[in-house]
């Protein structure tokens, strides 16, 4: 006969079960959500380059396509194209457009291109592509929470910018897309005749490598990248800086879930020492009762991460819902490493009660 | 005569097992820490990012027209604005400059700043090494030019040009970007964009007010938006606020749901231990009310210590942290602080809903049994 002495002590008490697991599934959650959030914004911040020709090029120095100015003259074009193996290069004019939605500073990326050519929208919601000048096409999200709709005007930099399009796929948290003509957005920066970038594309057979260094010696003043190098750039420059306080986050956000399985099993430990004397003086070996602490505490570690798992994805599946801006991406790696991270918390809070056990005395189960 | 005797049960209680206490008060503390933690870093970038204006010395910045704001942000005004608004009567100096992000490169080392075009070479910000930029030459953020190892003297690289180091500024950097200062005429020539400035910074004569002298600029000069500094920085920290929010108030809901969990087991396994102590006092004549506030009494005190732990673990925190990351700036504000408060009554409020239940299910009577 045997008896499930770790599965009785767990549900002896549902209602404490309940609240161990729910803080056990928030933690877990939270590391998952951070980490999705810190993937989801890299994943957001080359949202653009991502649709764009495999070869970029900018001024001198240039190594990203974000957060660094690059001014180049519109006739450098003609000597990209001349370089064995371009295709086809597209100039673009690309700029930070802090808009003023219903008197609040709200940031996109403005993309300016010549219309026809690639560079603009690649999926449009509703509406049409910018043909003409003071014309817009917006993010569908970044409209709909403003309220803005095809016909509606913003004012940017002193000029009435009229919406004639609003794309989709184009949503980000701190980059969400905006396109106009080329012609727009240099009049804006007061630039006329100059480019921010060139987007280049290959004839067949070129790699984007070979291309870019062909590029890069053919033409002075300028720097000419593979689309995944200025990603990886852009990624690092926007996402390094939240690593540490995310990784503080998730730090604390594991404590807590160690902590609360270990006061779970403890208080459970210390509250039944009659029935774990009564075991020891039945003949129950130490290593035997650890095992039950520890069957308990991996339990609750793996029981609780599943929920959190299924929490998380919840959450992500809420957020891609209701803030569609916010991308939250879960990868097959954090959920693996927060599997492998409940297990690190069931030995950890396992560990909390074995000092208990250890010096717990069998004859206190005939005492009262 | 009668002596009035009183038994601190609360505390007794709370010190009976003082492991599980210290581990619930541990647990809360760590959940109020996301809250209090995450809004000190906000505030702490916010703070930065209005550093360069707040020692700028200006009292009026001119930007393009509907421009109120220089993080991402891009202004162009023609180079003639700054002789314009000279002009305006009450200005006692303009000061055109230009306002771009740049790659600082050294070597394999390299850092994203804005990178302003002054003639001044950032003055009246003061030096912290070296001197002002001549032609050629650089001044960097300190935090930055220890990253890239770029002493004064040395050279970096900067739109595929070589500028010697001559001076380094403190203070200014955050963990998002940091500052750098050139000659503005030599970045005009790097960029190819003669005749054209991002902002004038505006100085007003000691008599005039800087709300009046914004307005006058705005009504002498076209096309531009003249900003006090005040509600220019004002603007600023409201862009990393806005787009901060969302994430600060999902940490909140986290860092409450955790706090209510931990604090609801910790009191849930304290009254679970004590029912027969809760027995007694019924036993004894303790009404069920005073039961109750004696187990939310419990569930407060355990928070209060958890919110008080958090609070001096953040304060720790932003005493130490500059010396070792000096972009990493942590700032307490009594607003966070108060959020924080808040959430941990909530909290207190939500976990003592379990002992409470527990208790009110005791019979007085169970003590006389078994």
């Amino acid at each position: 006969v045997t008896v499930p002495v770790a599965r009785r002590q767990l549900f002896a008490e549902p209602a404490k079960l309940i609240v161990t697991l729910v803080a056990v599934a928030a933690a877990v959650a939270l590391v998952l959500l951070l980490a999705g959030l810190r993937r989801g914004m890299g994943e957001q911040v080359t949202l653009y380059v991502d649709h764009q020709a495999p070869v970029l090029v900018g001024q001198q120095g240039a190594r990203n396509f974000l957060s660094q100015t690059s001014v180049l003259p519109d006739a450098l074009i003609r000597d990209i194209e001349r370089v064995p193996g371009v295709a086809e290069a597209t100039p673009i004019n690309q700029e930070y457009a802090m808009l003023r939605l219903h008197e609040r500073p709200v940031l996109a990326l403005l993309i300016g291109y010549d219309p026809g050519k690639p560079g603009g929208p690649w999926k449009l919601a509703s509406g049409r592509a910018p043909s003409g000048s003071a014309e817009l096409v917006l993010d569908r999200v970044l409209a709909s929470e403003h309220s803005l709709e095809i016909g509606s005007t913003l004012e940017y930099r002193g000029a009435r910018l009229r919406i004639v399009g609003l794309s989709s796929g184009t949503s980000g948290f701190m980059t969400p897309l905006a396109f106009a003509s080329r012609t727009t957005v240099s009049a804006l920066s007061r630039r006329p005749g100059t480019a921010n970038f060139i987007f280049v594309r290959s004839d067949r057979g070129v790699t984007p490598a070979a291309l870019a260094t062909r590029i890069d010696r053919a033409v002075p003043g300028i720097s000419a990248l593979t689309r995944r190098e200025v990603a990886a750039n852009d990624r690092r420059q926007f996402v390094d800086p939240f690593s540490g306080p995310l990784f503080a986050m998730v730090a604390l956000a594991f404590a807590v879930a160690v902590l609360v399985i270990g006061l779970a099993v403890y208080s459970s430990t210390a509250e039944r020492s009659r029935e774990y004397a009564t075991l020891k003086a039945l003949g129950l070996g130490g290593r035997a009762l650890y095992r039950l602490v520890g069957i308990q505490a991996a339990g609750l570690a793996l029981t609780g991460t599943g929920l959190g798992f299924l929490l998380a994805l919840a959450a992500a599946r809420g957020v891609s819902v209701f803030a569609p801006k916010y991308l939250i991406a879960i990868s097959a790696g954090s959920v693996a490493a927060v599997a492998a991270s409940a297990l690190a918390m069931a030995v950890v809070a396992a560990l909390l009660p074995s000092h208990f056990l250890a010096r717990l005395d069998p004859a206190s189960a005939f005492r009262r | 005569m009668t002596a009035r005797m009183s038994v601190p049960l609360a505390r007794r209680q709370l010190l009976f097992r003082k492991g599980r206490t210290l581990a619930g008060i541990a647990g809360i503390s760590a959940a109020l820490l996301l809250v209090l933690a995450l809004n000190a870093i906000f505030a702490g970038i916010n703070d930065r990012l209005t550093a360069y204006i707040d020692g700028s010395g200006a009292d009026v910045i001119v930007a393009q027209r509907g421009v109120d704001t220089m993080h991402m942000t891009q202004s162009a005004l023609p180079e003639q604005t700054a002789t314009a608004v000279v002009a305006v009567p009450g200005v006692a100096g303009a000061k055109p400059i230009l306002y771009v992000p740049a790659m600082i490169e050294r070597g394999e080392k390299r850092g994203i700043v804005y990178l302003i075009g002054d003639d001044s070479g950032g003055a009246p910000l003061p030096l912290s090494a070296g001197r002002r930029p001549d032609a050629g030459e650089i001044v960097l953020e300190r935090s930055l030019a220890e990253r890239l190892g770029a002493t004064p003297g040395s050279s970096v690289r900067v739109f595929g040009q070589s500028f010697r180091v001559s001076g380094e500024v403190e203070g200014l950097a955050s963990i998002l970007n940091s500052v750098a200062f050139v000659r503005r005429q030599e970045l005009a020539r790097v960029l190819g964009i003669g005749g054209v400035v991002s902002y004038v910074l505006v100085r007003a004569r000691p008599e005039v007010r800087a709300a009046e002298l914004a307005a006058r600029i705005e009504t002498s000069v076209p096309g531009v938006t003249a900003s006090t500094r005040e509600a220019f920085a004002r603007s600023e920290r409201r862009v990393v606020g806005d787009m901060t929010t969302d994430i600060v108030r999902a940490m909140i809901l986290v860092g409450f749901v955790i706090g209510v969990a931990v604090a609801g087991l910790v009191a849930y396994s304290a009254t679970l231990s004590q029912l027969r102590d809760y027995a007694v006092l019924r036993a004894l004549g303790l009404r069920a009310r005073r039961a109750h506030a004696l187990a939310t009494a419990q569930v407060g005190a355990t928070v209060v210590a958890g919110f008080l732990l958090a609070l001096a673990f953040v304060w720790v925190l932003a005493a130490i942290l500059p010396s070792l990351s000096p972009t990493l700036v942590l700032a307490i504000r009594t607003g966070d602080v108060a959020q924080a408060l808040s959430v941990a009554a909530a909290v207190t409020l939500a976990a003592a809903a379990f002992p409470v239940l527990r208790v009110a299910r005791i019979d007085p009577a169970s003590v006389f049994r078994r």
